[in-house]
């Protein structure tokens, strides 16, 4: 860890003031910590966050709106969450322990680094942390990397559970910066790594996650999140699937499909809810559909396999949120 | 008292912080050690620009293979690192200590370490079978009988990858000098050892070299040996003439405090149609880790486990450029019974036979290597008592036969046997007059319940409840008792424990009669009667507290030495068998254990929690070994890839089903008058197998290279 200065701000507008190159918010630090303490991130500023008035979790007409300082575990438990979206709650619930929930935000939650053990260790090269640097991990230990969005410069996972299930469910994030707010959905916040895998998001210089708001949508509480990992707690992804589906006389109406795991973002796999769309809602329905999700991937020596547990991991998840036996 | 349920003494002062491990020593004047490493995996360091770090804030000394501290060279061979750090400039492996800086501050001394800049001269490092420089045969040992081999032939290669012991507690070590005499705090699986090493390698005497380990945060192997902080604290502090305390960070103890070696078997068996073995052929493949000396015998668990007119085992060594590959939780039995007690369950499967029906028919009522009888054995009676207590009988006989919802379910089992014995042994008791009892010895307890084991045993002989009984461990002042290693500190120290304590009566007894004081004064020894702690003699009875205080003597004591059990006559081990029932999701293809039941024939049971508890955590181990564990290398660079607690992955306690456990407890005649032959890696012992056989059973799908992830069962 390098020597950094440490600031506090009490409102937005101060915290973007105090933002300049080679800053950082720190939130519930369980990420931007983590990296300092390994040196792959080296702030000299950190700017203490936790003050903002970022805080609620309110249903709106225009859905729910979880602000970006709300803690994991607060968002988790909240009753509005659980009973609007179970599959957001399950998500959270799902991720990290109970300490780290305590600890980490909803913001810093969807900012978190993957944890390609080549990005963290600052002795590998890495496009990510230095640009032009190379991928090891394309020929190296690549068990838990991506299939799906990777490029010849990067193939790391995006390792929030919560953010595959916001992009199930179409959530947006309201940014705030110098120049203002602006509204983005999730989906697009995140970059695919292309060439410029140190770009992950579109977050400008200085410019802050305010808010999370997420739509309503009345069928999406017959959902389901699940993970699939070697260790059942405290591990990332093998990879995870948030499911909600909408069927009505053994028919699907309507149905959110997204992928965690296996893409360098969190996967939206449009084409499978496309595919799902008026067919009856059972397992052959539901794994003819799953073929599609795996369209374009990329598989790497160690990590073949999860073109064949994604699909699988679909059918598992369909079922579940359809409740079909 | 012995075998009771005892709670563990040293309980409250871990739960509640007070235990002081190494790392939590507080010297005024401290200073901090931060060790820079090597960052390519062969090589040499040709050049390393140390100014920018003795320029920065607080930094005391940076120390490099060209401003080295004098450390000399290693004298034993012993499973630790075989050369000093900093002594050359060549590279062995990735992550070897190439600096150590001290600084006021841990952080100084870190941020130093970053600014220091190393020049290598790289060459490709081999860290992967087959290594180009395999020695062959290193070590053949074969029985060869002259019966016909039988029609029957099996044969299948296992594997298991490179693990880490990652105990919670870090490397940690804290010196101090005091004119030419050490003090040392550390880490340790025994205070000898460490005493032995850094004599040979700084160059003094022993009797002048203190140290200290009362508590240890787990260490399964990975402590036995002195790793580059133990040598550098101390010798740093010498040259600085200040204190000086250093701690691995997580990744370097991945790299370079040693790791469990990749192993390769193949086994060829012979039988006849009746499933009777005729040969065993175990061809073991082990890695060496060029940082150290040891390498695992991995085939020999072949040798002592079925009856068998033939065996052979082999096994071949594979250096490469790793760190040294050391001990841990049952070296070579760990690895050597996932293979043959997964090619059993295969042989059976082909013969049509109950794997409980083929071990018997199997049973070695002698040493198969040796012939010579056992010093006792009821693996039978472990195998009986699981099979009918687990359910064995409703197994059914197909594959792929089970099916619970979305779970498809099957059972599995396997033996378990580790080595058991006594070896040499000093423990010292001592009288209060506060009517408490001290006993001493350089034991470890790295969590394992040793110290209530010492209080269990000198409360039992002297009478007193075990609250007023205090063990004292880990001081390497005290009597030379058993290191915490191979599963044979109770057997070892709890013989020495009960003579320290029979002696201390007579010692008692000899002060009660001749003392002026003393109301015996002037007896015969022989009417004088030691019982309850309180002595008696003629109707007048007075404990021992009592007195100490009236005769104005502030203690008596006497040190209990065991001798080694020399029985060229006879075989020493323990036994167990495990049952256990595994899920596989039919989807998505997750392994998880969700019954389990051991039954082990260990000798007398000392203390019935702490025992239970052994074999509850060692079946964790195996768990993890069986399911989770193992260590990716980075083959470019030699580097561990995953050597971190995120990624490296032991269990949670949601893989953890309930673990039932059984003692016969029937005491080994031969090995002690105690009769207990050791429990601690007993457990661990078969536990892969079980799993791999309960996984094969579930799903028809035969796993053998470990660990038995998901994407092998899709």
């Amino acid at each position: 860890m390098r020597a950094f200065d440490y600031a506090t701000a009490s409102t937005v507008d101060d915290a973007l003031k105090l933002a300049r190159p080679g800053s950082a918010f720190l939130a519930g630090g369980t990420t931007l910590v983590d990296l300092m303490k390994l040196d792959v991130l080296t702030p000299d500023r950190v700017i203490d966050v936790n003050s903002l008035p970022l805080k609620g979790i309110r249903l709106h007409a225009g859905g729910l709106r979880i602000g970006a300082l709300e803690r994991m575990s607060d968002v988790a438990a909240h009753p509005v969450v659980r009973a609007v979206h179970p599959m957001i709650s399950k998500a959270l619930l799902l991720s990290a322990s109970g300490q780290l929930r305590n600890m980490a935000s909803i913001g810093g939650n969807l900012m978190q680094r993957t944890r390609c053990d080549y990005f963290r260790d600052v002795t590998s090269a890495c496009n990510k942390r230095r640009p032009g640097s190379g991928c090891p991990a394309l020929t190296g230990v690549n068990r838990g990397h991506a299939i799906l969005g990777t490029s010849d410069s990067c193939v790391a996972t995006h390792a929030s559970d919560v953010a595959v299930a916001f992009v199930a469910l179409g959530a947006q994030v309201v940014l705030r910066g110098k120049d203002g707010g602006r509204t983005v959905a999730l989906e697009d916040f995140y970059l695919l790594p292309g060439s410029t895998p140190d770009r992950e998001n579109v977050l400008g210089p200085g410019e802050l996650i305010a808010e999370v708001v997420v739509p309503v949508l009345p069928w999406a509480r017959h959902s389901t999140y699940l993970k699939i990992r070697d260790r059942q707690s405290y591990e990332f992804a093998l990879t995870s699937v948030a499911a909600a589906v909408d069927v009505k006389r053994g028919v699907v109406q309507d149905v959110r499909l997204a992928a965690g795991g296996v893409g360098t973002k969190p996967w939206r796999l449009r084409a499978v809810e496309e595919a799902l769309k008026g067919g009856v809602a059972v397992e052959r329905t539901f794994a003819d559909a799953a073929e599609s999700a795996v369209d374009g991937a990329r598989p790497l020596a160690h990590n073949a396999f999860k073109t064949s547990l994604l699909k699988r991991s679909i059918v598992r998840a369909l079922l579940d949120a359809a409740g079909v036996r | 008292m012995i075998g009771q349920p005892v709670d563990r003494v040293d309980g409250r002062i871990k739960v509640t912080g007070a235990a002081p491990y190494a790392a939590d020593t507080k010297i005024p004047g401290v200073a901090y050690g931060y060790l820079i490493t090597s960052t390519i995996g062969k090589g040499s360091v040709t050049a390393m620009d140390t100014d920018a770090a003795l320029a920065s804030p607080g930094v005391l000394a940076v120390y490099t293979p060209f401003n080295p501290l004098k450390l000399f060279a290693y004298v034993q061979e012993q499973n630790d690192e075989r050369f000093p750090p900093l002594q050359d400039r060549e590279v062995r492996f990735f992550g070897q200590a190439i600096g150590f800086v001290v600084a006021e501050t841990w952080e100084q001394a870190r941020d130093a370490a970053g600014l220091v800049t190393a020049t290598y001269q790289q060459q490709p490092p081999v860290t992967e079978f087959p290594g180009r420089t395999v020695r062959k045969f290193e070590e053949v040992e074969e029985v060869v009988g002259t019966q016909d081999l039988g029609d029957i032939t099996f044969t299948a290669s296992y594997t298991t990858p490179f693990q880490h012991h990652c105990a919670m507690e870090p490397h940690a070590t804290v010196a101090t000098w005091n004119g030419d005499h050490l003090t040392v705090y550390t880490v340790s699986q025994g205070a000898l050892l460490v005493q032995r090493r850094l004599s040979e390698t700084l160059g003094i005497d022993p009797a002048k070299i203190h140290v200290l380990s009362p508590h240890v945060g787990g260490g399964f192997g990975g402590k036995w040996g002195n790793w580059a902080q133990v040598p550098l604290a101390c010798a740093a502090a010498r040259a600085l003439g200040r204190p000086v305390k250093a701690v691995l960070t997580r990744e370097q103890v991945f790299a370079m405090a040693g790791h469990r070696p990749m192993t390769k078997q193949t086994l060829t068996m012979t039988c006849t149609a009746d499933g009777k073995l005729t040969s065993i052929v175990n061809d073991g493949v082990t890695s060496r880790g060029l940082g150290g000396n040891w390498s695992e015998s991995v085939a020999n668990w072949t040798l002592t486990t079925y009856a068998s007119p033939n065996i052979r085992v082999t096994k071949m060594i594979v250096p490469l450029n790793l760190g040294a590959a050391t001990v841990m939780r049952a070296p070579g039995e760990a690895n050597g019974s996932f293979a043959l007690e997964s090619a059993m369950d295969e042989l059976a499967g082909q013969l049509g036979i109950d794997p409980v029906e083929m071990r018997l028919r199997n049973y070695a009522t002698l040493v198969p290597n040796t012939g010579k009888p056992w010093s006792s054995k009821h693996l039978d009676e472990c195998y009986r008592i699981g099979a009918e207590e687990f359910g064995w009988a409703k197994r059914p006989k197909k594959v792929r036969a089970t099916v619970d919802g979305d779970w498809l379910v099957g059972t599995g089992m396997a033996t378990a046997t580790y080595g058991a014995g006594r070896g040499q042994a000093s423990v010292k008791v001592r009288l209060h007059p506060d009517g408490t009892a001290s006993v001493s010895g350089t034991a470890a307890d790295l969590g394992t319940g040793q110290y209530t084991v010492f209080a269990i045993l000198a409360a039992d002989e002297l009478g007193l409840p075990v609250s007023r009984v205090r063990p004292e461990l880990g001081d390497s002042t005290s009597p030379a008792a058993a290191n915490a290693g191979g599963s044979t500190s109770t057997g070892t120290n709890g013989p020495a424990v009960q003579l320290a304590a029979k002696a201390v009566q007579t010692e008692l007894i000899t002060l009660a009669v001749t003392n002026p004081r003393s109301p015996f004064h002037g007896k015969d020894p022989a009417s004088v009667v030691y019982r309850d702690g309180s002595v008696s003699s003629g109707g007048v009875t007075m404990s021992f507290g009592t007195l100490l205080t009236t005769c104005d003597v502030g203690g008596v004591e006497a040190v209990g030495t065991s001798p080694r059990l020399v029985d060229p006559e006879h075989g020493y081990r323990s036994f167990g068998a495990h049952f256990c029932e595994v899920r596989v999701h039919r989807l998505t293809g997750e392994p998880r254990v969700t019954r389990w039941l051991s039954v082990c024939d260990a000798g007398t049971i000392v203390n019935a929690k702490a025992a239970r508890s052994q074999i509850q955590g060692a079946v964790v181990m195996g768990i993890g070994q069986a399911l989770l564990e193992a260590t990716e290398v980075d083959h470019a660079t030699g580097r561990f890839a995953n050597a971190n607690l995120a990624s490296y992955l032991v269990p949670v306690h949601a893989d953890i089903p309930k673990i039932d456990v059984r003692f016969l407890d029937r005491p080994d005649p031969l090995v002690s008058g105690l009769g207990a032959k050791g429990i601690g890696e007993l457990g661990i012992v078969g536990v892969a197998g079980a799993i791999a056989n309960a996984v094969h059973h579930a799903t028809g799908v035969r796993v053998r290279d470990l660990p038995i992830t998901l994407d092998k069962l899709l």
